[in-house]
Formats: C-alpha cells, structure tokens, sequence
C-alpha cells in the first residue's frame, strides 16, 4: 500500500512539473488527427489523410474552382488545347521548398515518376497519355492516345515534385538509372512548392506542417504557422482532447454520437464537407434473388429511407448526408435533377415482388456490413426488418474490410448486399462511377453490383470520349435514368463529411453555403484557407 | 557454480534461437495464409492487374512457400526485413521508429506489476481469511476482471477528461523536444541529458498508459503470489520456522516468499512478456506510437514483411524475458539448481 | 470414505463468506444464462431486433439498464450474453487445459528429450502474441462461434503446458514423489497418483481465472469480426463498443462490463474456495 501511495505522489509530482509553461510560443498552431497512415510519397497518395498532405505540401497544374465546380489553373498560368494536345504554360514566381525554381522538366519527372511506380492515381493516366514532354522550361505538353474529357481534372491529382532535389536522393533501386526514384527520400520528407513543407512525418504517429511563407500565391495572416496532423487516435481521445481545448479539428469518422456531444457544447462548431460522393447499398446483379431486377426493386422500395436519414442526423440542421435520387451527387456535373427521390412504398415493393421470378421464402439474402464501420451494422439491421417484411430470409454478416476486397473479387463469394461508401477522386463524374458500373471493371469493392449492362457500358464510354460538357452533363443525366431503371444499387444518401472544429478555428472551405468549397474530398483542406487566431 | 551457469544460459540461447526459428516458420506460413492478396491490398483497388503481378513478383508471392521462406531468410541475414506494405518504409526502420516506444511503456507497466502486485500478494497471505486478505483479493480481482481498453478508457475520462491533471495522449506535450536518444525511452534519455523538465513531461505521460496496462497484471500477481505464499504457509519448514520463533518478517521473505516464487515468477514472465503484444488497446487509446499498434494494422493490411518483422521482435522479446525469468527459477529453487550442477 | 472428505472439504469451503458469495454469483449466473429466455425483460433483443426510436436512452423502469445503440434492451441482452459466454469458455477450456496439463506434466515428470521437443513446440506457440495467433487460425476457418472457440483453445493450452511443466519439475523433487519411485511405483502411476494431485490448486486456480479471460480473448476476437457474430449477444463486444461512446452513454459499457466482472468475480472466488477446501483436504 505504501508503495502505491508513492507512485501516486510521484505522479501527482510529475503533473506539477509538466504544467509549469514552457517557453513562450508565439506560434499559432492547428492540430487535427485523420486515420494512420498518412502517405507522403505523391506517387503513391490516394486516401484522405494523404490528400490533405498533396493539396498542402505540393501544388498541381490545375485546382477545383472554389465553388462553382470546374477547374482553375494553378502552377499553370495558361493552358490551350488542341485535339489530344494539352499546353500548359507554367508561372514563372514558383519556387520549390529548396529554392529550386519550378520548370517544364519537374512536370516530365512527377509524371515519369508516378507511372514508373504504377501506384497511387497513375490509373487515371497510364492508358490515356501517350507522350509528356518539356517543349520549353516554361512549358509542357501533355498528348493522348485518344479524346478522353476526364484528363483535366485528373491533373488536379498530378503533384509536381522537385525533380533536382529528388534525383540527388535517389537510392539503389529497380529503377535503372533512377534508382529507387527517390521513394524513401520522398516518402519522408515533402519536395514541393506547398504553402506547407513538411518538418517531421511518421506515417502511423505524426505528421509536421510548417507555413511556406514564401509560396507564391499570399497566405493570409491568420493561417496557422504550424500544422500537427496526428494518425489514428480513439473516438474518446478526440473528445477528451477537443473537451480540454487540446485539439482543433476532429475527424470525419467520429460516431454521430460523439460528434453530437461535442457540437453541443458552446465553444465547437461544425465544418462539412459535401457533393463528391454517396453512400452506396449495392446488390450482387448476377446471384439469385437478385439476378432478377423486380427483386432488386422490390427491396430498394422496402427500405426505410427516413430511418437511414434519421440514424446519420447529428444537430437539426447537420446530418451526414442527404437523401439521394441517383448515382451522382446532387451538384455533380450530370446529376439528374429530374429522378425522384425514393422513398418507403411497401405496395409498390408487393408489387414489384409479384413480377419476381423467385420466391422470397426459398431465398436468403446475405446483408453484410463493413466491421471497421459500426454505422453499417445499424443500416444491416434496418435492411433485414424491412426486407423481412417482404418474406425474405436474411443474413447479417460483419466482414473486416481486408476480407471483404477479397470476397468481391468472385461473383459466388460476393454478398447479396454490400455497403460502401464511395468518393469522386477527382472532380469528375467519371471518377465516381465507371469504376463502378462497367463491366470491365467488376469485382473490386467499387462494383460489387457485378453489372454487365451494354446501354450503361455505352453511355461510361461515351463519357469519356465526349469532349463538349453540356454534351456530357446528358450522357451523365442519360445514364443516371438507366442505373435507377436497373436498379444495382439503392441509392441511400448523397454523403456529407462532418468535422467539429474549435470555436475559435475557421475555414471558408469548409463553412458557409459551400461557395468557397472545392468540388473534391480532402482538397477543403488547405491550411491557407484556415483561420486559427 | 560458475561454468555450469554459464553452460545453462549457453543451452538457453541456443534453444531461443531454435525457437525463434520456428516461430518464424510459423508465423510465415501463417501471414501468408489470411485471406486477402497482399499486393493487391497494398495497391489499392484502382491499380491494374500488371502491377499487382509485379509486385508480386517482387514480394516472391508466386514462389512456393519454402522458396519464399529462404529469400526471407537470405534477406534477412542482410538486415532487411522488407518493406511495409502498409507504410510503404522499410520494416527495420518502422521497428526503430515504434519498438522503444513500446518497450518504454512495457518496462513501467512491468516494474508496477512487481513492486504493487507482489507485496499485495505477501500481505493478503499473511493476513489469510481477514479483512485485509479479502480486500486485497477484491482488489485485484478488479484489476484481472476488468478488460485492459476498459481500464484505459476509465482512466483517461477520470484523470484526463474530469480531474484534468494528466495529458491525454502522446509521449510528450506539444511543442517539448524529445531528448536526445540514447535508449529512445524519453524518460531515461531525458535524465541522462539533465532536462528536468522534458523528463517530467514524458513522465506524466507514460503514467496512466503504464498503469491501464499494468492492472491486470497487478491483480494476477498478487494473487498468485498469495496462493503460492499461502501454500507454502503450510508446508512443514514454515511451520517449523514458525515454531521456532523466526520473525514474521524473516519467515515471510526467506521462507514462504521464496519458494512461492517459483510459479509466480513463471507466470509473472510470461504476463511480462505478453504486454508487448497486448499493449495495442492501451496504445490506440493514448496515441501512443508504438509497435503493438503497428503489429495489429499490419495484419488488418495484410502487410506481409510487417506481420513478421513485428511478430519476430515481439517473439524475441518474449523469449529472453523467459530465459530470464528460467534461470531466475532455476537460482530460487535450490533443488533444481542443485540438480542442475550435478547434471552438469 | 469418500463422503467423508468431501463433508470435510465443503465444511472449510463454507466457513469461507468470501466463497460462498462466489458460488452464490456463479450459480445466479448460470441460472440467468440457462433460464434467459424466461427471466429477459425483452428476450426478442438478443436476436435481429431494430428499434430505432427508443435507440440508445438511458437506464429507465422499462429499461432497467437502458438501451443500446439499435434500440435492444441492455439487460436482456446480458442475460443471453451470459449464455455464449459461459459455453464459449467452457469448451476452451475442456479442449486446452486436458491438452496443455499433460504435455507440460509428462515433460518435466520424464525430462530428457520429451521435455525438449514439447517444451519448444510450446514455446513457438507462446512466443507469439495472443490476438495474433487467433486471428490467423480464424484466418483460413469461417467466423463462427465453434471455430472462434477452436481458434482460443490453440492459443491457450500452452499456458498451462508451460504452469504443469514448471511445477510438475519442482513436485517431482519433492520427498512424496522420491519416495514413491524408491518403492518402485511405476512412473506413470507416479505421475497420475501423486504429481498431478498435487498440481491441480495451481491450476485449479488458473483456470478460475481463465473463465474471464477466454470471455476476454473472446471478445477481442468478436470485436474483430472473427468470433460471435452480431446480433449473437456478446458482452466483451458489447463493451468495446459502447466505449467508444463514453461518457455521454455510459450505461452501454458500464453495464455489461460490470456483468463480466460480477462473472469473473464468481468464478474466482468459487474456485478459490475450493482449492483452499481441497488443498486442506488432502
């Protein structure tokens, strides 16, 4: 007993000591956490942690415009296009972190280098560029194998690295003559023209921003000096730590529960983060019940879509969500304004059952929901009362993620329901749905619909080719009508990601109407558009 | 006395070795055995299927498992243990990164273990069937039936989120620099550095982390230090020490204490060495960057050279803590030391 | 004879308040799980169950111990919880302590080379952590409760191999034993007669606290989706998932880890109850 008394003074000891202030910081710093791991390679970023890192650390040739949708030029200060020709004129007033000014020849090796590695986003490139090549140090021309409308705004994905400094750190390694193309240099350390630079990174701990003040476009005062990005702490960490004014910014993944208990106190408020992406109920097209499309609408017209709405609710005005009528986002270029918004209609759901070749009582539906996402199971239990209703036996199933991308590479292994969430990666229709619903592309965790539909291949196709955007906005509408006539998917909500933020932390990207928010996820982001004072 | 000594913990190290061998073998066939191709997970879904066959390749996944298994090892004698698939770094370097973290965190939570588990245990023995005996045995009953997480949990809301008197996560508050690393426990390197401050800081931050993870270790050792001293309470030497009017204090130390040792310090070693493993909870709940942490994403990434690399350190560990904890047994228990040096 | 010892045996067990409260506790408990669908408020709860308007209120008089994040009542769901737990801890455990006690027996009673062999394969599987070991046998096996249980029980038999071992050497020194193998008993009549006796406190105690632990390792395994599956009741689930939602919604892990403890408490004062009975006993 003594002993314990001991440790106990000792620790009250060390508190004593630890609270005494340090030396006076006159920083203004902001500190927010995201899932481990934050990826610093821009050739190997992709997941929400590490596009917060590229739309700080590096810039592109091209950025979502604030608002309206489409894209602005950014290190470009002018672009023409001719045919499959794309020229880009670079600013001449940026300079990379070392000092380095920014030419044609660091566009040729970010884009070499992200297609040698073959991670990341190289897939919105590497079957559609034929040839990059620095025509001057000031300008870069881009050629396609063929017209394909989604490559500017892929390029919003396209982080221009300091080619000097990466190839006077390029390892031994399976590049040839670029060794190791510089990977465990750049998977450590940021070589960019960012408003941030990156001081210290621990891809599972802590990632270290400081302000770049001398980046090319102004920074405004209030902006934070430094940045702490931490990776993978608890829900109730974030609340003890946001509950003692410790932290700024919590994470989208915070359960509405918790995020509701923050946002009621005085001194938080809500950021969002919306129209790049939708909750996704998706039916396995090719096993029986739900082979047959009547089945497949008689349980979209089953399910309680208000109950949906109501479990994602966080305050009166916030929810995670709003409810869907298609594929695209509302906002999104070639969102169908005209679909209805579906809604509970158990007569129509008779109805349509009737038509149904199967039987529901010989049948058993696997629902099966994402073990990392415990708001699923909620939605898993809701399908089963409502399709119970219907006569179907069901199966709730808890799959961990990695599983599940193993189960949905075979349509016989696929569950009858699987639920996902997907994100545009850039602001692009494209890159929200061809990776869903074309037939080439199925039977990864995207298209767990197995559809094999031509009208709808056509259409992705015709996507693509079609240059002309009010052209596309119709092939997008087109194909919206068809994808809710077949019915793979149930269309739940458009998602919206809600952050709590200190009372005393603002962004213009993130608050507000949305007028000052970029059309995709991660890019709101940037530090420089926040206020910590 | 000596070279027999010497020649048990020469068999001693040889059979960690041996172990350690199968352990790797084990956990090898085992990483690669969890569902999930590897190199398509650390590709994500929008690489093509070309590059998931390169690296596949590269990771000698299209191999037979015995060929696998020897360019691990041939690799391994280089010092490289790969590169993780889940933080895309070599694995040596994450291991470095997270491993004095942990261990930091293990060592205090394996000193309260000791210096609170054990004198509970002697003192519920001593006092058997009062009111100190029951209140100690509820107390560590506490300690064994409350899950670890649990424990963090409850700590971090009361400490940290009520009383406000401790930090909440980390291993040292904002804007502190770490010392310089000599051992890489900030506690230590901090003192040797004579930063009074730095090393009050990391203190109260391995402080309630330490403790969430010592509980149940605590509640186990005391009480199998209480039944092991109780039994031996019974044995016809204590008795007769007893009878022969020796000091409570001589007959609990040198008598009961000792011999009860043997199985407490057994299962003590292992609970010891298990922390190492089962410190994920406490880790994720005070962010604290170490490599159990890492252990358990590995495997949710199906991070192949990072499943391994973590598991064989966490074995090591394991195996020289119980190598310890043997010869420590086999210098308690007189009769088999003896047994020992007549066999040697 | 036999009636006699055993008279014995309960008299020290009874005069002990401390283990007849634990064996108050485990039989309320095995009670509570054999009799749930009886004495649940709402026995509907343990299955596929939605409610989402009364989802997540506090403790109330029609929901003593409130209700869940789905709208399921907490207490009933203990109750049931209960019921997989007990099941779940007793099949580990017939399955791991037979297996591990005698490999760690026959290694340190006979010695030489069986020791070597059993103790090192023991090793290997000790030397690998826990949650590790079990994730991946449950790896290539379908996530059901039966392969869950299959799955704990590989991990677990080495703990008592390794606790046998260690004091079947030392038992095995001891005069009673010496003397037994003068008179020249056979060795095995040796080991089951007076080695194994003598061991069984320890593990008797072991294995007391083992029952809390196998729910533990259990729940981990469940957390993970590798275990009891939803809406399977499972109380180390229903913890780690109520944690998440402290301290706003504090009856969702307060409660059912209270129920664990109250459990494990049971079991461990049951059992050392009896092995104080039995070690005076003898």
């Amino acid at each position: 007993m003594r002993t314990l008394k001991h440790t106990v003074s000792a620790a009250a000891l060390a508190a004593a000591i630890a609270t005494v202030p340090l030396a006076a910081d006159a920083q203004s710093v902001l500190r927010l956490d995201e899932v481990a791991v934050g990826e610093l390679d821009p050739a190997k970023a992709t997941d929400f942690a590490d596009t917060m890192l590229m739309f700080n650390a590096y810039d592109t040739l091209l950025l979502p415009a604030q608002g309206t949708g489409g894209l602005v030029p950014h290190l470009a200060s002018d672009y023409s296009v001719d045919g499959n020709d794309f020229t880009f004129t670079l600013r001449d007033d940026v300079t990379f972190e070392s000092g380095n000014p920014l030419t044609a020849d660091d566009v040729v090796y970010s884009y070499d280098r992200l297609i040698a590695l073959g991670q990341g986003f190289s897939h919105l490139f590497r079957d559609h560029v034929a040839s990059v090549e620095a025509v001057d140090d000031n300008t870069v021309r881009f050629t396609l194998n063929a017209p394909y409308a989604p490559f500017l705004a892929a390029l919003t994905r396209l982080q221009i690295v300091d080619s000097q400094t990466a190839m006077a750190n390029e390892l031994e390694g399976d590049y040839g003559e670029r060794g190791d193309y510089a990977q465990a240099y750049l998977s450590a350390n940021s070589a960019g023209t960012g408003a941030y630079t990156v001081t210290d990174h621990n891809p599972q701990e802590l990632t270290l921003l400081a302000r770049n003040d001398d980046y090319f476009i102004d920074i405004p005062e209030g902006a934070p000096d430094e940045v702490r990005l931490v990776y993978g702490l608890e829900g109730a960490t974030v609340r003890t730590l946001m509950s003692r004014g410790e932290h700024d910014i919590s994470s989208q993944w915070l359960a509405p529960e918790i995020i509701r208990a923050l946002a009621d106190r005085d001194d938080m408020h809500l950021f969002t983060e919306s129209g790049t992406g939708g909750f996704y109920i998706k039916m396995n097209t090719q096993r029986a019940p739900l082979d047959d499309v009547h089945c497949r609408r008689a349980l979209a017209h089953a399910l309680d879509y208000d109950s949906v709405i109501a479990l994602i609710q966080i305050t009166d005005e916030v929810a995670q969500g709003v409810p869907a009528n298609g594929p695209l986002p509302a906002g999104m270029l070639g969102a169908n304004p005209d679909l209805p918004v579906p809604t509970r209609d158990m007569a129509a759901a008779q109805a349509e059952l009737a038509q149904c070749a199967y039987d529901p009582g010989d049948q058993t539906i696997e629902i099966s929901w994402i073990a990392e996402v415990p708001l699923e199971e909620r939605f898993a239990l809701l399908m089963q009362a409502n399709f119970q209703e219907l006569g179907f036996d069901t199966e709730v199933v808890r799959v961990p993620w990695a599983l599940f991308t193993e189960r949905v590479t075979q349509v016989d292994t696929t569950p009858h329901i699987g639920q996902v969430y997907v994100r545009a990666t850039t602001p692009d229709p494209d890159a929200l749905i061809y990776n869903m619903y074309h037939s080439d592309v199925a039977g990864t965790w995207q298209s767990t619909e197995w559809l094999n539909d031509p009208e709808v291949d056509a259409l992705l196709e015709a996507g693509r080719s079609t240059i002309d955007q009010d052209e596309r906005a119709q092939i997008y509408r087109d194909l919206g009508a068809r994808l809710v006539e077949l019915q793979p998917t149930i269309y739940a909500f458009d998602t919206q990601s809600v952050y709590v933020a200190r009372g005393a932390v603002e962004a213009e990207t993130l608050m507000g109407d949305g007028s000052n928010s970029y059309s995709l996820d991660g890019a709101n982001f940037m530090f420089r558009h926040m206020d910590v004072q | 006395m000596s070279s027999t000594f010497f020649k048990t913990i020469g068999i001693r190290l040889w059979t960690s070795a041996l172990v350690l061998v199968g352990v790797s073998i084990l956990i090898f066939c085992i990483a690669r055995v969890i569902p999930g191709d590897p190199a398509r997970i650390a590709l994500g879904p929008n690489a093509t299927q070309e590059q998931v066959e390169l690296l596949r390749e590269r990771l000698h996944l299209n191999e037979s498992l015995p060929v696998q298994y020897f360019e691990f090892v041939r690799e391994l004698f280089q010092g490289d243990l790969g590169m993780s698939l889940y933080t895309n770094r070599p694995v040596t370097t994450d291991i470095g990164d997270f491993l004095p973290a942990t261990l930091e965190l293990v060592v205090f939570a394996g000193i309260l273990m000791v210096v609170v588990g054990i004198p509970l245990g002697v003192l519920a023995a001593r006092y058997r069937d009062k009111l100190t005996d029951n209140v100690v045995r509820l107390l560590s009953l506490l300690g064994v039936v409350t899950p670890t997480f649990v424990w963090a949990v409850f700590l971090m809301l009361i400490f940290a989120f009520y009383l406000e008197i401790l930090p909440v996560a980390g291993r040292l508050s904002q804007g502190v620099d770490p010392p310089p690393g000599v051992t890489g426990f900030y506690t230590i390197d901090a003192l040797l550095a004579g930063q009074w401050s730095t090393f009050g800081d990391a203190f109260s931050h391995i402080i309630l982390p330490a403790t969430a993870l010592a509980l149940t270790g605590i509640g186990q050792t005391a009480r199998l230090t209480r039944a092991s001293v109780a039994e031996t309470y019974d044995k016809p030497y204590v008795e007769m020490a007893q009878a022969y009017g020796f000091s409570d204090r001589r007959i609990a130390s040198k008598y009961a204490l000792r011999p009860a040792m043997i199985p407490s310090l057994t299962i003590m070693g292992l609970d010891f060495a298990a922390m190492l493993g089962g410190a994920f909870l406490v880790e994720a709940v005070f962010a604290w960057p170490g490599l159990a942490r890492y252990g358990v994403e590995t495997i949710l990434h199906k991070d192949l050279n990072g499943i391994v690399g973590t598991v064989l350190v966490i074995s090591a560990f394991f195996l020289i803590v119980n190598m310890l904890v043997d010869i420590a047994v086999a210098w308690l228990n007189p009769r088999i030391r003896l047994q020992k040096r007549w066999a040697g | 004879m036999v009636a006699i010892l055993r008279s014995e045996a309960w008299y020290k067990f009874r005069r002990n308040k401390l283990s007849m409260v634990g064996l108050g506790l485990v039989t309320l408990i095995v009670l509570l799980a054999v009799f749930a669908p009886l004495v649940a408020p709402y026995p509907t709860h343990a299955g596929a169950f939605v409610d989402f308007v009364n989802a997540s209120q506090p403790p109330s008089a029609t929901n003593w111990f409130g209700t869940d994040l789905i709208g399921r009542d907490i207490l009933s769901r203990i109750f049931f919880g209960y019921q997989v737990s007990l099941v779940l801890s007793v099949v580990v455990l017939v399955i791991a302590v037979p297996i591990g006690v005698g490999l760690g027996l026959v290694a340190g009673y006979f010695g030489g080379w069986i020791d070597y062999l059993i103790m090192r394969v023991t090793d290997v599987f000790l030397s690998i952590p826990p949650l590790v070991l079990a994730m991946a046998i449950m790896g290539f096996l379908e996530p059901t409760l039966l392969n869950a249980m299959m799955a704990v029980a590989v991990m677990w038999w080495p703990w008592y191999a390794r606790l046998a071992y260690n004091l079947s050497r030392s038992e095995s020194h001891e005069g009673y034993v010496l003397a037994a193998e003068v008179i020249g008993a056979p060795k095995w009549h040796v080991l089951v007669r007076e080695v194994l006796p003598n061991c069984l406190p320890a593990v008797f105690t072991k294995i007391t606290l083992d029952v809390g632990f196998v729910i533990l390792i259990a729940s981990s395994l469940s957390f993970l989706g590798l275990g009891v599956q939803p809406p399977t009741p499972d109380l180390g689930s229903m913890v780690a998932e109520g944690a998440q939602y402290l301290p706003d919604m504090w009856w969702m892990t307060v409660f059912p880890a209270f129920a664990i403890l109250i459990a494990v408490l049971g079991f461990n004062l049951l059992g050392d109850g009896l092995r104080d009975a039995l070690d005076q006993g003898r």
